[in-house]
């Protein structure tokens, strides 16, 4: 939680000229697959954006957009931990860890 | 007498607020649809408490049938689909308790499934109509209180379709203390000139688990025109109230549909907004 906090936080800071801040959040199904949303402080749309899932060594697990109504679901990564990462663009990340998600 | 009475008894709240009732002190009556948190940073189970009371004064409380209906509309994004889950399976009936009296009151508790997502949650509420024998009418108060989960606006300024209804100008849920909250009061979709309106600050502390109001008011009263604080909105039905403390804020606006009827007697149908205020810290 902490670190997703942090995420949060950088994020923030980062985007002080970004009018709308990214924001993303992700879930366990319970049926071993991630679902994923995105959005923006402003309520615009995340459809399309770049996400991306990567393993403890930065190896590119999944690489693909949000879909129309700015999420994305896919299998639970075999791998210990991993990070999703929502790429908002102009290098506004947002950076969810898998032990963040419930 | 009344006012004699009560001054020989300061401190003593249990007893001063059935004088004002005895004395024929008409006060506000609030439908409460409660959550502790309108702006959580993630997505969790929400747990709501409905009780029917007089939330200045943490009470009298009454008691409430079930409601006619209960759902919630949300929304992650402006251009987003509005979704409609209706939640009347997860109403169940508690015993609300106060420094005044307990009542019939109504709880759910939504699993966190249905109110993970990032966005904006509009809980309604529509109460059975309540008899108030003191007046020898009925009450009927449109509620609405709105969550947001993660920072992702949605539907907050959105009309609910509701025959009356509060439509939010500031974001009900993202208050400082210090500012301001605007509104329009709307019956049948169209403003209301000149609606009375009856602002009330929830000054005693909520616990979840009781479920009810914990003896104890966070605010004195210098005396009941600071309780229920009545306004007008203006010509074109919006209006603006202070926020000077933190914590929950309730605006009702009365008797929007004049000359309606329930069972053979006046019915005053009435709309509730809910606001939760942030100490900037």
């Amino acid at each position: 939680m902490k670190r997703f906090l942090c995420a949060f936080a950088l994020t923030t800071v980062a985007s002080q000229v970004f009018a709308h801040t990214p924001l993303c959040d992700c879930f366990d199904n319970g049926d071993d697959t991630i679902s994923c949303e995105g959005g923006f402080s402003d309520g615009s749309s995340a459809a399309g954006m770049a996400v991306r899932v990567y393993d403890d060594r930065e190896k590119i697990l999944i690489d693909t957009v949000m879909d129309t109504d700015s999420s994305i679901s896919f299998p639970r990564p075999a791998v210990e931990s991993y990070t999703v990462v929502f790429d908002a663009g102009e290098g506004h990340l947002v950076t969810v860890y898998s032990d963040d998600i419930e | 007498m009344c006012r004699r009475l009560a001054a020989i008894l300061p401190g003593n709240t249990v007893v001063i607020i059935a004088l004002m009732m005895f004395c024929g002190g008409v006060q506000a009556h609030f439908q409460m649809l409660y959550t502790p948190d309108l702006a959580p940073i993630r997505g969790q189970a929400t747990h709501l408490l409905m009780p029917f009371s007089h939330p200045v004064h943490g009470g009298p409380n009454m008691d409430i049938d079930k409601p006619e209906a209960f759902y919630v509309l949300s929304q992650r994004g402006t251009a987003a689909k509005r979704k409609k889950v209706d939640l009347m399976a997860y109403l169940t009936p508690v015993t609300w308790s106060s420094p005044i009296n307990s009542s019939t009151a109504f709880e759910a508790k939504l699993p966190r499934k249905l109110t993970r997502s990032l966005g904006d949650y509009v809980f309604i509420l529509q109460p059975s109509p309540f008899y108030e024998a003191e007046e020898d009418k009925y009450i009927q108060q449109h509620t609405k209180t709105v969550m947001n989960v993660g920072a992702v606006p949605g539907n907050w300024a959105d009309p609910a379709g509701l025959p009356v209804e509060i439509i939010p100008l500031d974001k009900p849920y993202a208050n400082w203390r210090g500012g301001v909250f605007r509104g329009v009061v709307t019956a049948g979709g169209e403003p209301v000139p000149f609606a009375a309106l009856e602002i009330e600050y929830v000054n005693y502390r909520v616990d979840m688990a009781l479920p009810g109001f914990v003896p104890g008011a966070a605010v004195q009263l210098p005396q009941d025109s600071f309780g229920t604080m009545g306004i007008k909105a203006n010509a074109a039905g919006e209006f603006v109230i202070g926020l000077p403390r933190a914590g929950w804020w309730g605006i009702c606006a009365l008797d929007l549909v004049p000359g309606s009827l329930y069972q053979g007697k006046a019915l005053s149908v009435d709309a509730v907004l809910w606001l939760q205020v942030r100490e900037m810290n």
